[in-house]
């Protein structure tokens, strides 16, 4: 009657907790005194407590995971990177949603103020996403087994990485572009959608990359999780699916 | 042990295997699931007790004609936001898929704890986040007041704080998806070798089926309040008919999650009311397998295409009206097969009525009303006669707030000795359960016959209507009877936890996993080296 005795504690971790508070900070609070109370002072100094806070939680979060002392969920997280996939699609369903609720319904589209979008960018930014959902697969072949090679895996994962900001930077370019045409959120309805869903999909690109360089750092020492690898790479390529939708429906419609 | 041990009542405490010291740290990083449970239990209730007040607020100033408590209209908008907001953001949801879902499904399912533990703490904590920025709107100068839906375009023009409504709903969303992704993950591959598909518990299958439509429904509503927050603060034109938007596309985003969110609610807590049932009734679940597969997924698969029933007067089209009005009146046959399905489970039942059963027969009288004075609403006939009147919060105070709120003080009556090794006061658990079903019925009764009447709701004040004060009077009162009502369950349990009689690991006799295998109050990592369960096992396996 006894067995269940071996587990003398209670499991503890500081980091979800911290990086809550830092998050509180970080977004709702910094955002509401910069533009709800106009106080860019009281903004930054939240910026100051929640960014370092959040940072520092990924840092330890990767760090204890990857030693993993719990061990209850072992090799789970690539089952449940669909569930969050799900959930992630839907989002950009809302926003979908929306962007085709007013453009069907619209009298005349484009809206006044649009300008001709370039259609060289989306075509060289598919191209980059594509090859870096290809580097990443080629990067998780050799993690197992006889064919096991760190150097290769590490080689892929970054050029990867390398693809993906190549990928934001494009974006930010032409971001840039748009705004000095006068082009911003403010100008229409199409302005709306495009810049929520573009920057929303870049989003999920720098967080993938995040994801990729909290592999990658401990992986130089040589800590690598497969399940955490193979639940990085099917986000990586959902977010280069997500990014057909996007190019599709805003620059080839 | 034999089967017959196990159904008995067992009363001898057990020594604790670990030493219950209390320490600081142990609770407030922990990333036990069933500690975690207690952190949204402590904000869950919290959230109840506060937006619990504003609602006393509000009924004491409709409680007379005139001002009564404020003066100021926009402070009982302020009021009537809080209280919708928490109630369901902050308290009903986070009570039933937090503090149950985390207290029981390891438990149940015989695992030693959720998938990811620390995803777990993320979600209470963010929960709590989103706790501490409601309360902060009693502390800004400009509180919202757009009711808990933040309708656009008042949302965007009003002078309140829009932005920590938006960011409230993100940070709870945010919780919920990462609870779904963590106890998706954790019943589908974590359960106990024995306990398969066709044994789950009924309050295991229930939470499966919310969290499928919490990570489908909650981003949809996450994309909306963004859209809303980039509209008042950054000039996107999203909800704007002056530049080619339209404010129906919030309301249907806002809905396409809202009107799930009550199944959300909903199938948690008549998966309470069955663990509750068949354990007081020593009953099998009758026709197990058709309610699973019939009541709760089709709920499921019904929950999401009913939403615009809460638009039939918002100015969406004849055909979507249309379908709407059937499927919401297909959606009460699983509704209705969940009702007969403790119906039959009390049938040639042995029941036994201690306060966790009270509650649970006080659902089935409180759901009953909520749910057959939804259906005239689901038609668009009468409902254009009804809406925007007290009969709606009549109705859907029965059907959601106070129907689950049973659920979950009943439940909560349910796993105490469980989760504090320690029995409550039984006499302090009936009269508190007698005041508080006294209580609602009142109030609520009341709300709905003012609202057939024509008494508009949201009102703060009524002088066109002055031959209804003395229904308001009583209504007024009623909501005092439920205060009471709460203040002696939560004293019950206060006692029960420090003062009351130390039991062992089942007290009532349930044939459920964690009443015969987990010691009162488990120990980390619940089973130790797993549960080893017989061929014949069933959680509802009375009668044997």
């Amino acid at each position: 009657m006894n067995g269940y005795a071996h587990e003398m504690s209670w499991h503890t971790s500081y980091w979800p907790m911290v990086v809550s508070v830092g998050v509180l900070f970080l977004v709702p609070l910094a955002f509401s005194f910069y533009f709800v109370y106009q106080k860019p002072l009281l903004a930054a100094l939240s910026l100051g407590i929640g960014a370092p806070l959040v940072l520092i939680s990924i840092a330890g979060w990767v760090k204890e995971g990857l030693e993993d002392e719990h061990g209850y969920g072992t090799g789970l997280s690539v089952w449940a990177m669909p569930f969050l996939i799900v959930s992630e699609a839907l989002l950009f369903v809302g926003f979908f949603a929306a962007y085709w609720a007013t453009r069907l319904t619209a009298a005349s589209w484009p809206p006044a103020g649009t300008p001709e979008l370039s259609a060289v960018i989306p075509i060289i930014m598919t191209v980059i996403l594509v090859s870096s959902s290809v580097t990443i697969h080629l990067a998780e072949t050799r993690l197992e087994g006889e064919k096991y090679d760190r150097g290769w895996f590490l080689t892929w994962l970054g050029v990867t990485i390398v693809l993906g900001a190549l990928f934001l930077g494009i974006s930010a370019f032409e971001w840039t572009e748009l705004f000095h045409e006068g082009f911003n959120f403010r100008t229409n309805v199409f302005s709306s959608s495009f810049f929520s869903i573009t920057g929303f999909h870049g989003s999920h690109v720098l967080v993938g990359l995040i994801i990729f360089l909290c592999i990658l750092i401990p992986a130089l020492s040589g800590k690598i999780n497969k399940s955490f690898v193979k639940a990085a790479s099917i986000y990586w390529h959902f977010v280069d699916v997500v990014w057909f939708f996007v190019a599709s429906q805003l620059y080839f419609w | 042990m034999s089967t017959q041990a196990l159904l008995e009542p067992s009363d001898t405490a057990e020594v604790a295997a670990v030493k219950q010291r209390f320490s600081l740290k142990e609770w407030i990083f922990t990333t036990d699931h069933k500690r975690v449970a207690v952190l949204y239990m402590i904000g869950a209730f919290a959230a109840f007790f506060v937006a619990g007040l504003m609602a006393m607020l509000m009924r004491t100033e409709l409680a007379s004609l005139g001002p009564t408590v404020t003066a100021d209209p926009s402070t009982y908008n302020t009021w009537l936001y809080f209280h919708g907001a928490a109630m369901i953001l902050g308290y009903q949801i986070p009570a039933l898929t937090g503090f149950f879902a985390n207290y029981y499904v390891p438990l149940m399912i015989g695992a030693k704890d959720v998938a990811f533990p620390r995803v777990n703490a993320l979600s209470v904590w963010l929960f709590w986040m989103g706790i501490i920025l409601a309360l902060l709107t009693f502390v800004i100068p400009d509180p919202p007041d757009i009711m808990w839906t933040g309708y656009p375009p008042y949302s965007i023009l009003t002078g309140g704080n829009t932005a920590f409504y938006t960011f409230t709903v993100l940070l709870m969303g945010f919780s919920s998806i990462a609870g779904g992704v963590n106890f998706l993950t954790t019943i589908i591959y974590m359960r106990a070798p024995g306990v398969t598909w066709g044994k789950m518990n009924m309050f295991i299958w229930c939470t499966l089926a919310a969290f499928i439509i919490q990570i489908i429904f909650v981003p949809v509503l996450g994309s909306a309040v963004t859209m809303l927050t980039f509209d008042k603060y950054l000039g996107t034109s999203f909800f704007n008919p002056a530049a080619g938007g339209s404010p129906l596309i919030y309301e249907n985003l806002f809905w396409f999650y809202s009107h799930p969110a009550v199944y959300v609610i909903f199938l948690p807590a008549i998966g309470l009311i069955y663990e509750i049932i068949a354990t007081f009734a020593r009953n099998r679940i009758f026709n197990y397998k058709k309610i699973v597969y019939y009541g709760v997924m089709g709920v499921v698969g019904l929950g999401g295409i009913v939403w615009a029933h809460h638009l039939y007067v918002a100015g969406i089209p004849n055909w979507m009206i249309l379908i709407h009005v059937f499927m919401t009146l297909i959606i009460s046959v699983p509704v209705g097969l969940l009702m007969i399905g403790l119906l039959g489970t009390l049938y040639k039942g042995s029941i036994h009525y201690a306060t966790p059963m009270l509650y649970a027969a006080g659902f089935l009288f409180l759901f009953l009303i909520g749910g057959l004075t939804g259906i005239p609403n689901a038609m668009s006939s009468i409902y254009i006669h009804l809406t925007d009147t007290y009969w709606m919060p009549g109705h859907f105070h029965y059907v959601m707030a106070i129907s689950m709120t049973t659920a979950i003080i009943g439940g909560t009556y349910y796993v105490f000795p469980k989760m504090t090794g320690r029995m409550y006061n039984e006499t302090l658990g009936r009269i508190g359960f007698i005041l508080f079903f006294v209580g609602v019925n009142i109030t609520f009764m009341f709300t709905m016959i003012m609202g057939v009447k024509g008494m508009p709701r949201r009102y703060y004040d009524y002088q066109q209507f002055p031959e209804i004060e003395w229904m308001q009077q009583i209504a007024t009162v009623g909501s005092y009877i439920i205060f009471l009502g709460a203040l002696v369950v939560l004293i019950s349990w206060l006692h029960g936890a420090f003062y009351g009689r130390k039991v062992g690991r089942n007290p009532w006799g349930s044939r459920s996993l964690e009443w015969t295998h987990a010691p009162s109050p488990p120990p980390p990592g619940n089973y130790g080296d797993g549960v080893k369960l017989p061929d014949d096992w069933n959680p509802y396996g009375y009668g044997k």
